[in-house]
C-alpha cells in the first residue's frame, strides 16, 4: 500500500504551493484564509499511509533529489499537520478585520510548505531549501503585528536564522565533500560522516545550525522574543511545529551508532542544562506567551538530552523516543498558545470550561498521570535514568510543573473585562479539537508506533506513583510561588540576549573605519599607489607556491 | 619546446559561422544606427534581440553537441598568421548570458530612450541605441577572441562604448564619474598592452593556444602576466582598485548601470581567467592565486560593509557589485583542487562561471528594478522607499528574488555557485575561503534586508504620488530575476557546459 500512495508526499507540498499560486489572483486572496485548515491535510494523510516507503527520487543516476518519510519523520509530520490545520482554522477567525491578512496568509503558506518539507526531504539540497524557506518565511509571521516589539523580535530572529543557515550550508558542504560518489541523500552522507576527516567540524556546524532553530542554550535568545511577538496562531505553529525542524535535523543528521563519546556527553549536557534553564527563567516572566516560549526551550532540551543519551549508547532507537516526546509537545504547546487567545476573549464567569482542559494539558508537560505527557515522560525515562542525568531530568519535570502553575496564574491575569464574555466559536473549536488531540493522540501513537501493545498496560500503580511524585512536588512549589512569587525580579525576554544585542551594536562601529578607508582608496594617489604595489606583489607572489 | 599539435588540428568547425554572426550582427546594427537615426535604431535593436539570442543559443547547442570548442578561421588562415574565433563551453555560457541580459535591457530601455515625439532627433536616444549594440559586439568579441591582441582590441571597444553610457544625461556629476572611469581604464589598458608586447617579444605569438604550448614560468612571462593582470583588475574594479566603480555605476541611467555591473566588469575578469587558467594553468597553485583570492575576500567583506552603510539605493547596489566581484576571484586558487563528488563532479571553475552568470542576471535585474523604483518615487533614498510594497509589488518581488540569488539561497544559481565554490574550498583544504563566503552571505542578507524592510514599511505620507509604471516594464527585470533564481536547476542538466573544449 505504501508505494501506491507515494504521490501523497508530493501532494503534501503541492497543495500549499497551489494555494499560494491561487493567492496571486487578486479576487481569490481574500478567501484564502478560510482554506488554511485544509492545506496540511495531504501531509496528514501521507503521515498515516506512506511511512517507510522507498524514497521518491527525481534523478536516480545523478544527484538524487527527492522526498522520503521514515517513522520518526512521519510521527512529527502527522502531528505538525494536525497543529497547522487547527491553527489555520483558528487564524481564519483571529485575522478577521486585519488589513494585512493577505500578507499573513502568504507567509503562513510559505512557512507551512517549508515546515512540512523538512520532514519529507530525502537529500541535502531539498532539506536546505525547505529549512531555509520555513526560517525566512517565519519572519513574516513574527513581524506581522508591526509593533516596535514585534519588529525588534523579528530583526533578532532573522539575523540569527540567517546565521544558522550559513552554519548549515557549511555543514552540508562538509558532509557532501566527505561522501564517496555523487549521492546527496541524507542517509548516504550521514553514513559517511563518522569516517570524515573533518567529522568534528561538521558536527559542530550541524549542532550550531540545528541547535539555534531548536532553541538550545546558548542559542535560544531569539526564541522568547519571537514566539510571543507573533499573532496567536502563528505563535502556536512557531513554538509547536517550527522549532521541531531543528530537533528533527539533529535526529536525522547525528550518526547514531558511531563512537562519539565526547559529542554524546556534550549534547546530553546541553540538553539538560537547557531543560532546567528554560523552566527556571520562565518563572520570572509575566507574559503568559513568554512563559510558554521558555517552556518550549526547556522541552526541546529534554528531547535533545534523549538524543544525546542515544548517541552515548549508540542506539538509534532514541530517535523514535525523542520524536514521540516532541510529537506530544507539538500538540500540547499548540493547544496552550491557542488557549491564551481563547482565555483573553473569555470573561470571568465563563472561565472554567476553558481553564480546566488547559490546566490538564499544561500540567501534562510535567508528566501528570493519564495525560499524553505522562506517556512521553514514561517513554523517555529509560533513556534519562542514570545517576546525575536522572536527577536533572526529574528536577526539570518539577520545574516544568512549577512553570505551568505560573503560566496558569499569568493566564488569569489576562481575562476579558466583561465577565459574561464568551470567546467566538471560530477560536474555541480549533482550540478544543487540538486539545482533545493532545490528550488522546499520544496514546494512539504509543500503541501503534512505540510499544505496539496494549497501552493500558502502563496504567499500573507503580508507574502512576512514580509519575505523580515530581508533579506533586512541582504543584506544591508552584503554589508557593503563586503566593509569594510577585517578589521575583523580572528578567527581560531573551535573558542573556540583551547583552548579546549590546555587543552586536558595539561591533557595528567597525563600519566607520572602513568608510574612512573607502574615502582614502577612492582618491587618485591612493589608487595609483595601490595599482603599482599590486603589480609588484603579484609579480613576486607568482614565483612561489604554498 | 614548441608543440606543433594545435596548428595542425586548427580548422573551421561545422557551426563556426555562428561565431561570425555573433560578432557581425551587433556591429552592423551599431554602424547602421547613426545612419538611420535614433528612432529607427531603437526598432532595429528590437530585431537584433531575438536574432542575437538565437545565435547564442545556437552556439551553446553546437558546443554541447560537438562536445568540443567551435572554431572559425577568418579568411581560412590559421594562427599565428590569421585570426581565429573560438568558443569553448565557458565562452558559450557567457555569450548566452550577455544575449539574455542585453536583450532584456534593450526592452526595458525603450521608453527611457525613446526619441520624443515631435523632435526629429535627440542626442541621448541616438547615442544609447548606437552604444548598446556596439557594447554587445565588444562583449561577444572578448568572449570569442583567441589571441591576446584581439582581446585587447575587443576590450578597448567595450571600454569606449561603456564609458559614454555613464554620462548620457550630461550632468557634471556623471561626466566626472565617466572621466574617472576613462582614466583608470586607460591605465589598465596600458598595463595590459605592455604585458602583451613583452609576451610577443619573448615568444613570437599571441595566439592563446599556441602561446600556452611555448610559455613557461620564465621571469619575462611572469612579469608580463602580472602587468596584464593588474591592468585587468583595474578594469574589473577588484578591491582596492574600485575607485571608479561606485560613482559610475550609481550615476549612470538604470539600463546602463545594469549592463555595466552585470556584464562589462565580467569581460576583463574573463581575460584574467584566460590568462591564469588557459595560458599558464600552473599559476593557480602559486601565491599569486592566493593573492587574487585574498583581494577577492577583502572585496567581499569591505564592499558588503560599505553597501550596508549607503544611504542611496543605487550606491548600495554598486557597492554590492564591488563585493560580488570578490567572489569571482575566490575561484583562482581553487581550480587546482581535484574535481569533486556531488553535483555532477563539477569543480571551482563551474562554480565561478555560475557565479558570473547568476550575478549578471541578478545584478542587472536589481539595477533595473531600482531604476523603476527611482522613476516612481523621483529619488532613490533608502529611507524614503516606504510604501513601495503596495505601489510596485512586482518590482519589489524582483528585487527580493535577485537578492535571493545574491545571498545564495536555493534553488538560485547563486546557491549552486556557492555550493561548488565551498566544496572546492573544503576539498582543497583552504577552508578560510569558505568562511569568507559565508560571512559575505550574511552581510549580503543584511544590506538587502535593509532595503526590503524600508520598502515594505508604510508610506511616510499617505498622499504620496507615484509616477505610474507600465506593468510590462515591471515584468522585464522580473524575467531576469526569475532566470537567476532558476539557474540553480542546471545542476540537473545532463552535461556540464563549462569544461567543454578546455585544455
Amino acid at each position: 500500500m505504501n508505494e501506491d500512495n507515494a504521490w501523497l508526499l508530493v501532494a503534501s507540498l503541492a497543495l500549499p504551493l497551489a494555494m499560494l499560486i491561487a493567492g496571486l489572483v487578486p479576487g481569490w486572496r481574500r478567501h484564502l484564509s478560510a482554506w488554511l485548515v485544509v492545506a496540511p491535510l495531504p501531509a496528514l494523510a501521507a503521515a498515516l499511509l506512506v511511512v517507510e516507503a522507498p524514497p521518491l527520487v527525481l534523478d536516480e543516476a545523478g544527484l538524487k533529489i527527492g522526498l522520503a518519510l521514515d517513522q520518526p519523520g512521519a510521527l512529527l509530520l502527522g502531528v505538525a499537520a494536525l497543529l497547522w490545520s487547527a491553527a489555520g482554522a483558528y487564524a481564519w477567525r483571529y485575522l478577521r478585520g486585519d488589513s494585512s491578512e493577505g500578507r499573513f496568509v502568504v507567509y503562513w503558506l510559505l512557512s507551512l510548505t517549508g515546515c512540512l518539507g523538512v520532514f519529507l526531504a530525502a537529500d541535502l539540497v531539498s532539506f536546505y531549501l525547505f529549512f531555509g524557506l520555513v526560517s525566512l518565511a517565519a519572519y513574516g509571521l513574527v513581524v506581522h503585528d508591526g509593533t516596535p516589539r514585534a519588529r525588534h523580535a523579528a530583526v533578532v530572529y532573522i539575523a540569527l536564522a540567517v546565521f544558522g543557515e550559513a552554519c548549515l550550508l557549511l555543514a552540508f558542504v562538509l558532509l557532501a565533500a566527505a561522501t564517496p560518489g555523487e549521492s546527496l541523500l541524507i542517509r548516504d552522507v550521514v553514513a559517511a560522516l563518522p569516517s570524515s576527516p573533518l567529522r568534528d567540524q561538521t558536527l559542530a556546524f550541524l549542532l550550531l545550525g540545528f541547535g539555534l532553530k531548536a532553541g538550545l542554550l546558548p542559542l535560544h535568545l531569539w526564541l522568547p522574543l519571537a514566539h510571543p511577538a507573533a499573532p496567536m496562531p502563528a505563535s502556536a505553529v512557531l513554538s509547536g511545529a517550527i522549532i521541531k525542524t531543528g530537533l528533527f535535523g539533529l535526529m536525522i543528521f547525528l550518526p547514531f551508532g558511531a563512537e562519539l563519546p565526547g559529542w554524546a556527553w556534550g549534547l546530553t549536557t546541553v540538553g539538560l542544562v537547557t531543560a532546567l534553564y528554560g523552566a527556571l527563567i520562565g518563572l520570572f516572566q509575566a507574559n503568559p506567551k513568554t512563559v510558554l516560549a521558555y517552556s518550549s526551550i526547556s522541552q526541546m532540551g529534554v528531547a535533545t538530552a534523549i538524543l544525546g543519551m542515544g548517541l552515548a549508547l549508540g542506539e538509534a532507537a532514541a530517535v523514535l523516543v525523542a520524536a514521540f516526546y516532541a510529537a506530544h509537545h507539538v500538540l500540547v504547546k499548540g493547544a496552550l498558545f491557542l488557549a491564551v487567545g481563547v482565555v483573553a476573549a473569555t470573561g470571568r464567569r465563563r472561565l472554567w470550561p476553558v481553564l480546566l482542559p488547559t490546566a490538564v494539558l499544561a500540567l501534562g508537560l510535567g508528566g501528570l498521570p493519564l495525560t499524553g505527557g505522562f506517556l512521553a515522560k514514561l517513554v523517555a525515562k529509560p533513556w534519562l535514568d542514570e545517576g546525575l542525568v536522572g536527577l536533572v531530568a526529574t528536577l526539570s519535570a518539577v520545574a516544568t510543573t512549577m512553570l505551568m502553575v505560573h503560566f496558569l496564574r499569568r493566564l488569569l491575569a489576562n481575562l476579558a473585562v466583561e465577565p459574561m464574555n464568551r470567546a467566538p466559536l471560530g477560536l474555541i473549536l480549533p482550540w478544543a479539537g487540538l486539545a482533545v488531540a493532545a490528550l488522546f493522540v499520544p496514546w494512539v501513537l504509543y500503541a501503534r508506533v512505540l510499544a505496539a501493545a496494549d497501552p493500558t498496560e502502563v496504567l499500573t500503580m507503580a508507574y502512576l506513583l512514580a509519575a505523580a511524585g515530581p508533579v506533586l512536588a512541582g504543584l506544591a512549589l508552584g503554589l508557593i510561588l503563586v503566593r509569594w512569587g510577585n517578589r521575583l525580579p523580572p528578567i527581560p525576554e531573551g535573558d542573556v540576549g540583551v547583552w548579546g544585542e549590546r555587543a552586536v551594536r558595539a561591533t557595528f562601529a567597525w563600519g566607520r573605519p572602513l568608510a574612512r578607508l573607502d574615502a582614502v582608496l577612492r582618491q587618485w594617489p591612493a589608487a595609483g599607489l595601490a595599482l603599482l604595489t599590486l603589480a609588484l606583489l603579484l609579480g613576486l607572489s607568482m614565483l612561489g607556491g604554498p | 619546446m614548441i608543440d606543433p599539435g594545435p596548428t595542425l588540428t586548427m580548422a573551421t568547425t561545422a557551426d563556426g559561422y555562428l561565431l561570425v554572426l555573433a560578432l557581425v550582427l551587433p556591429v552592423v546594427v551599431a554602424v547602421a544606427a547613426p545612419l538611420v537615426g535614433g528612432r529607427r535604431a531603437a526598432d532595429l535593436f528590437l530585431l537584433l534581440i531575438p536574432a542575437g539570442l538565437l545565435v547564442a543559443v545556437g552556439i551553446v547547442v553546437a558546443v554541447v553537441r560537438a562536445d568540443a570548442a567551435l572554431l572559425y578561421l577568418l579568411g581560412g588562415w590559421a594562427p599565428p598568421l590569421g585570426v581565429a574565433l573560438r568558443a569553448d563551453g565557458l565562452s558559450a555560457a557567457l555569450l548566452l548570458t550577455s544575449a539574455l541580459v542585453i536583450g532584456m535591457i534593450g526592452l526595458y530601455a525603450r521608453p527611457a530612450f525613446a526619441t520624443p515625439t515631435g523632435t526629429k532627433e535627440a542626442r541621448a536616444p541616438l547615442a544609447f541605441w548606437t552604444l548598446l549594440p556596439a557594447l554587445w559586439g565588444g562583449l561577444n568579441a572578448v568572449f570569442l577572441s583567441n589571441d591576446l591582441f584581439s582581446l585587447y582590441v575587443a576590450l578597448e571597444l567595450l571600454t569606449f562604448t561603456a564609458i559614454p553610457l555613464v554620462c548620457l544625461d550630461g550632468r557634471a556629476e556623471t561626466l566626472g564619474a565617466a572621466l574617472r572611469y576613462l582614466l583608470f581604464a586607460l591605465v589598465g589598458s596600458a598595463l595590459y598592452l605592455l604585458g602583451t608586447a613583452l609576451l610577443y617579444g619573448a615568444y613570437g605569438t599571441l595566439d592563446i593556444v599556441l602561446l600556452a604550448g611555448r610559455i613557461g614560468t620564465e621571469p619575462t612571462a611572469l612579469i608580463a602576466i602580472a602587468l596584464m593582470t593588474v591592468g585587468l583588475l583595474a578594469k574589473t574594479a577588484l578591491f582596492p582598485l574600485y575607485l571608479w566603480l561606485p560613482p559610475a555605476h550609481a550615476g549612470a541611467p538604470a539600463a546602463a548601470s545594469a549592463v555595466l555591473s552585470g556584464l562589462v566588469v565580467k569581460a576583463s575578469l574573463f581575460i584574467v581567467m584566460r590568462l591564469w587558467l588557459d595560458l599558464l594553468p600552473g599559476l593557480a597553485t602559486t601565491w599569486g592565486a592566493q593573492l587574487l583570492a585574498a583581494l577577492g575576500a577583502a572585496a567581499i567583506l569591505f564592499g558588503s560593509v560599505l553597501a550596508l552603510r549607503q544611504a542611496r539605493l543605487k550606491m548600495l547596489i554598486a557597492y554590492s557589485t564591488v563585493a560580488q566581484i570578490g567572489y569571482l576571484f575566490l575561484m583562482f586558487p581553487l581550480v587546482a583542487a581535484p574535481a569533486m563528488a556531488g553535483l555532477g563532479g563539477a569543480d571551482a571553475l563551474t562554480g565561478g562561471t555560475l557565479q558570473i552568470v547568476s550575478h549578471a542576471l541578478a545584478k542587472a535585474a536589481m539595477f533595473l528594478a531600482a531604476g523603476l523604483m527611482a522613476e516612481a518615487l523621483g529619488h532613490d533614498r533608502i529611507a524614503g522607499l516606504g510604501g513601495l510594497g503596495r505601489a510596485l509589488p512586482l518590482t519589489l518581488a524582483t528585487f527580493a528574488l535577485a537578492g535571493l540569488s545574491l545571498m545564495g539561497l536555493p534553488p538560485s544559481g547563486g546557491f549552486l555557485a556557492k555550493w561548488l565554490l565551498l566544496t572546492a574550498a573544503i576539498v582543497a583544504g583552504q577552508w578560510w575561503w569558505a568562511l569568507v563566503m559565508l560571512a559575505g552571505g550574511l552581510l549580503t542578507g543584511a544590506y538587502l534586508y535593509r532595503v526590503l524592510v524600508a520598502a515594505l514599511a508604510a508610506a511616510p505620507e499617505p498622499a504620496i504620488r507615484y509616477r505610474p509604471i507600465a506593468r510590462w516594464r515591471e515584468l522585464v527585470p522580473l524575467v531576469l530575476a526569475v532566470c537567476s533564481v532558476l539557474l540553480g536547476l542546471v545542476a540537473f542538466a545532463p552535461v556540464d557546459l563549462v569544461p567543454i573544449g578546455r585544455p
